[in-house]
This record gives structure tokens, sequence and C-alpha cells, in this order.
């Protein structure tokens, strides 16, 4: 085995790029990506090997045995076990190698870390909520601790999206109905590319994220300030830690008036006070307690022409948050000018 | 066999002019003919799937919304693989070129149940019909795997049609395989035993079990897709307590098998363009025979490789990955088999023998690279990336479709009695090649590097997009974009010379190239009912037989050489 891990080791070392990442993959930035990279770069030599010497074979026989005058076809052999058989059983064996080496990479891949730090994970149309044990919610953008593994429990609330982050080259889906694991351990700190790798409607490529990973001394600080941050603004504030919020609904509900799948919601701050129509024929006035019906049990009353899909975000938002959103839609044109850009 | 002298009656009608008439087209039950409508219909079908494809590429040639916004792009990636697979890739060779060659190669008046031919034409024509409209109603945005819940909660009606139509479409499959597999089981002539078959029917063979076996998986599959998005019941729908990634399950279960479908044909048509082209004998005739069927029965055991990272356990993961690797094998089997009849050939560099090399070509890449993708450990990286579809490209397109182009043009002196110009054909085919590499490598890196499939954009204005990882998709992309032009390129000049030979093409010799299977010893195009009575046959790769006519500008069987008489010859 030593011999084996050593031989990966050169033909990695003679391909890989500079640290920011090489020709064929990207820069190494978890635990994992040595062993993948090492792999992967052991089966482009045994592919580039076999390329070349059928390739060269094919090139050399048309040249040489080109049709001329005075060329005939010679009358070989038209089979011969031996041969046939070695080249049945040499493949065989360098599969075998192949698949061997990437199962116990796998299996290191995937094994549970202990001490990890672990997060919960919502994957839905078309964002990624992140939430910490210790209160802390985040969208589109995890912090983690560096130099420690970190393990990710997701789930769906829609359809199946996938978790991939290139540089650490993992990749899970994530699944309606049930928790899927992943976990990484990343040395540096930085941000690095989160995908959605499981094709989930619209805006697929717009399931973007950031994993931050921040160095471990700081973590603590960093998550914790996160966690009550809604504390920090005041309540005449408030309107403006709605805006923060607002990522969490974009994908959805725009600033500037025009529909996607839910109303503008800058339609709803301009019906503040006055009657909204539902499709099921009834009316409630637009007011606080409208606002956090529709984020709590979205389905009760669903806007006119408007699709039945929002999901709640019941023990998702602090009652702070709840409030903060309220404020921010009530106060809409104090926050945001009319294409939905803040104003200062 | 007839000897075809002047005076024979055969050159005074062909299966073309046997009869006139859009009716007896339609209603034909000439294998030839159901054949030719096939090629028509599948041939219409890719330049619509063609077109598909550059509006794709065009869209991604620069980052942020080039030509479509994100609906329609994910829309027209959809019809684009729907179509191509369904419509393009399953059906050609068998339905077009087998079709055609298999009963005349067998030295039969037509396939076993030749109603039950004309029923599979139409069958397909309905399911196309079905699939097409499906764009009309508002389209579909699953992507041709319709994974579930995405297809059976959110996705746009046009799911139903295009479903209905696959669905309407395995019957046409289903109903072709049977046929084969009874055609070759008992029209066969004397002295062809099961081992002196041409190698294209040995394939068409392997390929019709699978199309038996495996299609009615799939006819179930998206039934019951239909009946959970209609009937909301509860089979993947885990709100209802079903299960989504069963339906990937059943779904694979059907669709790795159907990539067998797609190649198996393919690799036929190359043992006979590789050795007729040679001039040389098939070196290791009963490996390839045997590698078919063997690959045709692995295929059925290997689809949780399209699942490695759907929360599939990992036992099931190592499974299906050491299964995965058994299947490569037979696939390198055939490859050293096809150098070894070049080794000391006489090889005629003509547009099949093109296409038969850039198979070699491009098919060892794309099998190579199918070791990447079945290693766990770095699957997990390349899944859901570019990686996948460069590698299902160079298998499919440059592999499948550029057999059945090679064949193509090695039958079409047959089909329709014309030679090609071929010097044209060579410059389309440099075209079609260096095109396919250029569009197809590129996105080898881009998937290694990250780039997800499916992304309508990959622009770095989008939330949350690092600009290091826009740069250099964004590079690839250009790159991959232009190759797709210069292949479209190739094939509008291959459209276009083929279509110019039918009417002022030189007319063609019964046997342009030299090859001894019995659609050889027919004219070109052939009479109506092939031959008077089957004829004997004797090793169809000997060609010391035949000889070079210089009158007739094509081969001709020696003077000095026996006719086969028996089992003996």
């Amino acid at each position: 085995m030593t011999l084996l891990t050593t031989i990966l080791g050169l033909l990695a070392a003679a391909t890989e790029g500079p640290v920011g990442g090489g020709f064929w993959m990207p820069r190494q930035a978890s635990t994992a990506a040595d062993v993948v990279d090492s792999i992967f770069f052991f089966i482009l030599w045994i592919s580039v090997f076999f390329f070349v010497l059928i390739v060269a074979l094919m090139v050399l026989f048309v040249i040489k045995y080109r049709r001329r005058e005075g060329h005939e076809s010679a009358k070989t052999a038209t089979h011969n076990t031996a041969l046939e058989l070695t080249w049945t059983i040499i493949p065989l064996i360098l599969v075998i190698i192949i698949f061997y080496v990437g199962l116990r990479g796998y299996v290191g891949m995937i094994q549970e870390p202990r001490n990890a730090y672990e997060v919960w994970v919502t994957g839905q149309r078309w964002s990624w909520t992140f939430e910490h044990d210790n209160g802390a919610v985040q969208t589109n953008v995890l912090t983690v601790p560096a130099g420690r593994p970190v393990k990710l429990k997701m789930t769906s609330t829609d359809v199946i999206h996938s978790f991939y982050i290139p540089d650490f080259r993992k990749k899970q889906d994530v699944v309606p109905g049930r928790y899927t694991y992943l976990w990484f351990e990343a040395p540096e700190p930085g941000q690095y590319q989160l995908f959605c790798a499981e094709y989930c409607g619209t805006q697929h490529s717009q399931m973007a994220g950031i994993i931050e990973v921040t160095a471990a001394d700081e973590f603590d600080d960093v998550i914790a300030q996160k966690a009550n941050w809604i504390d920090e603004y005041a309540d005449e504030d408030l309107p403006r830690a709605g805006l923060r919020l607002y990522p969490r609904c974009q994908s959805c509900h725009t600033l500037d008036g025009s529909p996607l799948q839910g109303p503008s919601f800058r339609e709803t701050h301009r019906l503040w006070g006055q009657k909204r129509i539902f499709a099921d024929g009834s009316e409630t006035v637009v007011d606080e307690n409208y606002v956090r019906n529709s984020i709590l049990n979205p389905g009760a009353q669903i806007v006119m022409n408007y699709p039945n899909v929002m999901p709640t975000f019941q023990g998702q938002l602090k009652e702070r948050e709840i409030r903060a959103l309220i404020e921010f839609i009530r106060k809409l044109d104090e926050v945001v000018d009319e294409q939905g850009g803040p104003r200062e | 066999m007839s000897t075809l002298t002047p005076e024979h009656p055969d050159l005074r009608t062909n299966y073309l002019t046997h009869s006139r008439g859009v009716l007896s087209w339609m209603f034909t039950l000439d294998h030839k003919r159901i054949g030719v409508m096939y090629l028509v219909s599948v041939l219409a079908s890719f330049l619509l799937g063609g077109i598909l494809a550059l509006l794709v590429r065009t869209e991604l040639i620069a980052p942020g919304e080039t030509i479509m916004g994100q609906d329609a792009y994910n829309r027209t990636f959809t019809m684009h693989g729907a179509v191509m697979i369904f419509l393009v890739i399953i059906p050609s060779i068998p339905a077009a070129l087998g079709n055609f060659i298999l009963p005349i190669m067998l030295g039969a008046k037509d396939v076993a149940f030749p109603r039950l031919n004309l029923t599979s034409y139409w069958l397909w024509v309905i399911g196309a019909i079905f699939a097409v409209m499906s764009m009309v109603v508002g389209g579909v945005d699953t992507g041709w795997t319709f994974y579930a819940p995405y297809s059976t909660e959110a996705a746009r009606v046009g799911v139903v049609y295009v479903t209905v139509g696959a669905f309407i479409l395995g019957f046409s499959s289903i109903f072709t395989g049977l046929n084969f597999i009874v055609t070759i089981h008992r029209l066969r002539p004397p002295g062809m035993t099961w081992f002196r078959m041409p190698l294209f029917l040995w394939s068409l063979y392997a390929t019709s079990i699978i199309q038996i076996l495996a299609t009615p998986v799939l006819g179930i599959t998206l039934l019951l897709l239909i009946v959970e998005r209609v009937f909301r019941v509860g089979i993947f729908d885990p709100a209802l307590g079903g299960d989504p990634v069963l339906y990937q399950h059943f779904f694979w279960f059907y669709s790795h098998p159907a990539v067998y479908i797609m190649i198996l044909p393919a690799m036929g048509i190359i043992s006979e363009l590789v050795s007729i082209h040679s001039h040389k004998h098939i070196f290791g005739y009963r490996f390839i025979a045997y590698s078919s069927i063997a690959i045709a029965l692995f295929g059925f055991l290997v689809w949780g490789h399209h699942m490695f990272t759907s929360g599939q356990s990992a036992l099931m993961n190592a499974i299906f990955s050491a299964i995965t690797f058994s299947v490569s094998i037979p696939s390198a089997i055939k490859v050293f088999n096809w150098l070894a009849t070049m080794y000391r050939g006489s090889i005629s560099l003509n547009t099949p023998m093109l296409y038969a090399l850039a198979f070699i070509f491009i098919f060892t890449i794309g099998g190579l690279t199918g070791m990447f993708l079945g290693t766990l450990a770095t699957d997990i990286h390349l899944h859901d990336t570019y990686f996948v579809v460069a590698h299902f490209h160079y298998v499919m397109m440059g592999s499948a479709l550029i057999a059945m182009i090679g064949g193509l043009h090695h039958w079409w002196p047959k089909i329709t009695g014309k030679m090609y110009s071929e010097s044209l054909g060579r410059l389309a085919w440099a075209l079609v090649f260096v095109g396919f590499n250029v569009t197809f490598f590129t996105q080898f890196m881009l998937g290694s590097q990250g780039m997800p499939r499916r992304y309508h954009d990959y622009s770095d204005t989008i939330g949350n997009w690092l600009p290091e990882k826009t740069q250099l998709f964004h590079t690839y992309h250009f790159i991959s974009s232009i190759g797709s032009y210069v292949m479209a390129l190739g094939f509008f000049l291959i459209l276009f010379y083929l279509l110019h030979s039918i009417f002022r093409g030189r007319r063609a010799p019964a046997n342009p190239w030299g090859g001894r299977s019995l659609e050889w010893q027919c004219t070109s195009p052939p009479p109506h009912n092939n031959f008077d009575a089957p004829p004997a046959v004797g090793d169809c790769y000997d060609f010391s037989v035949l000889e070079w006519d210089e009158q007739e500008g094509g081969y001709k069987w020696r003077e000095d050489a026996p006719h086969p008489g028996g089992q003996d010859s």
C-alpha cells in the first residue's frame, strides 16, 4: 500500500497547479481535496496512457497500411486467444485497482467525524438557510470555523437540491422528506463557492452561496454576534433590520412592484391599511396581523392570482425578527427606493 | 444468390420505383421503405435537437442573459435532451439503418413481422407528435430525466405531454426489438450459423434484448409519474408519504440500459466499417460477439452509478461502482479488436472509414472518462457537473451518432443508389470531428473546475457568485460554443451533399466498398423483394473473393473464387 501511495503522491505532484487551483481542479480547500485529486490524477494518467497507445496505433496503422498499389491486406490470424485474454485481463486488473482506490477514498470522505460543529441546512427554491445551534440563522452564507470538522444536516422543503462545494470536493443531494449529511474540514479561512447541483427549476443557477471559513479563535465571537444581531437594532431602526432579513424572501418577493411567485412587498406596502382580496374571495385589511399570518401560516390567505407555494417560517424567525419584517414592509419607502435599492 | 447481368429484371425496378404515391409509402410493408421513413424522421428530429443545442450554446457563450431568460433556457435544454435521446439516438441505428439492412444481411425478404414494423414506425410518429406538442403548450423544464418531486408537483403541464410521448415511443422501441429477435432467430439463410452472422446483426440482437426488457420499466415509470401528478397518490412525493429517490431508481433502471441501446448498434457498425474498409477479416469475431451480449446483460446491473450522491447507502454505492467497472472491459476488448483488424490491412480512407476512426478516437476518451465517474471518490466531485455532460456527449454523440453517420455514408449507395461527393464528405467530417472535440473536451475541464450542469447563467452579478469562477467558466464556455458552430457547419454540409447526391450523384454500383455481407450482393438500390431465393453464405469477412472492377466502379466476385454452396465454405 505504501508503494501505491507513493506513486499516487508522485503523480499528483507532477500535475498539481499552484495552490490557487490547477488546470483540472480548483484549489484544495478541504482535507478531502488532496485524496480526491490524487485519485483523479491517478485515473488521468492511466487514461492518458491508453488513449495515447490506442490513437498512436490507429494513426500508425492508417499511415503504414493505407491502401495503395502493390499492398494487399495480409492474411493474418483472425483471432489469437492469448492476445485477447491479455488485453482483457490487464485492463480488468487496472479497473479493479481503480475501483478499490476510489472506494477507500470515498469511505474516508463519508466517515462521520468526531467533535464536529453541526449546522442544520434547509434548501428551498432558491436559497439556502443555515441554522446554528446558538440560534444564529444565515441565508446563503454559511460561517464555519477553520480547522475543525463541520457536519451539515440537510433537508429540502420542496424539490431535490444538491449541496456542492467544488473547492472542498464535496457534494450531497438535499432531499425533501429526509435528512442527508455532508461533512468537511477546511484548514484555511476564506470564502468558498457553494452551488446547487441538482436542477430545481427556474432559478437553479442563482442558488449559489458562500462558505465563509473563519479562523477558529474568532469563530465563537462571530457566530454569537450573528445569533443576536437583531438585538443591536433599536426599535426605530427595525425597518433596516427587516432589510437585512429580506434576502430570505427575495427569490419570491420583489421590492420594486414586479410580481414573482409572490406579490411584491411594494404592493403590500401600498395597500397598508386597505383591504386586500384573496383567491377564495375573502378579504382582510393589510396590517401587522396580516403580515404576521402571511409569514407563519402562508397557506391560509393566498392573494388572488398567486400560487400557494410559500413555505412557512414558523420556528425560523424570532419574535423581534418578525416585527422587523412587519416594520420593513410598513415603512418600505423609507428604507428602499422605487427600484428596491437601499436608501442611505 | 442471383448474378446481376444487364438483363436481370431487378435492374429495371427497385424498392423505390416499385410503386408510387404517398399512400404506398404510408402503408408500406417493405422494411426498406419503413427504414427510409425512419431515416427521414430521425434526421429531421436531429435537426430540431441540433437547433435547440445551438440555442443552448449561444446562451452560454457569455455570462448574463445572452439570448434568453432562465425559464426559456430550462425549457430549451430539456427539449434538446428529450428530442435527442428519445427521437434520435435510441431509434436511429436500429430503426433507420437496422430496418433497412438487417433483413437484407440475412438474405430475407423482410422482417418476421412486417405489419408490426409499420406499426412501430407510426407509434414513433405519434410519440414524436406528443413530445413536440409539449413545446406548444408551454414547454417542459424538468430536464430529460423528469426527476420527482419537481416533475410531479412544480413543473409545467408540458411534462404530461412529453412523458406520454416517451411512453408511446417506448412501444415503438419494444416492437422493433421483438421483430429483430424473431427475424434473427428464424430467418437466417442456409449456412449462416450464429457465428457466421455479420457482427452488426449481433449488435442489433443484443440491443433488441435490452429494448424489450428495459423499455417497459420506463413505460411504467412515466405512467406512475403521470398518475402521481394527476391523482396525487404519494408514490414519489414525500409530502404524501412517497420517496423521491424511488423515482430515480425506476428511471435509471431503464435509462442506463438505454445508453447501451444507443452504443451497441453503433459498435456493430464500426465492426463492419473497420473490417470492410481495411479490406481485412475482422479480428476476434467471437470475443466481439460475446462482448455485445455481456454489455447488454451487465448494463442492467449498474443503474445506481447515476445516484452516488442521491442519499443511497454507501454499500449500494460500492456495489454499483464495482459492477460499473466490469462493463468497461467488453468495450475495451472491442477497441483492441478493431485495431488488430486494421493491422496489416489495406486501409481505404474514405468517408465511412474516417467516421470509424473518429469513433475509435472519441469513444476511447468517452469510455475512459467514464472511469472517473464510476470511481466513488471522484464522482462525488464530478457528479452533476459539466464533466458528466462532456462524458455523455462523447459517448452518445461523438460515438453513437458518429457511427450512425458513418453507417449512413457506408450504406447510402445501397439505400439511394447514388454516390455522394467524397471530397465534401471528408471536408464535412473534418468540421464535425474538430468541432465536436473543441465543443466537448473543454467541458471536461469546465466540470472538474466545478461548473454545475443545467445552469442558465454563470455571471458574478448573480448574488454569491465568486468572480474567479465566472472568469474561468466564461473562457471554457466561449471556446465550447465556437466549437459547436464549427460542428453545426459540418452537419449542414452533410445535409447538403447527401441531398445533392440524390438528385445529381453518380449511380452507385452494387458493391462500392468491397463488402461481403449479403446486402452487397444485390443491386443498389435493392429490388423490392431483396432476393429471389435466400442465398447461401460463407464467411462474410473473407474479402479475398472480391476484386475491384474498374468498369463498374465497384467490387465484384472474382472469377476464380468459389461461391458458397453450403456449410463448409
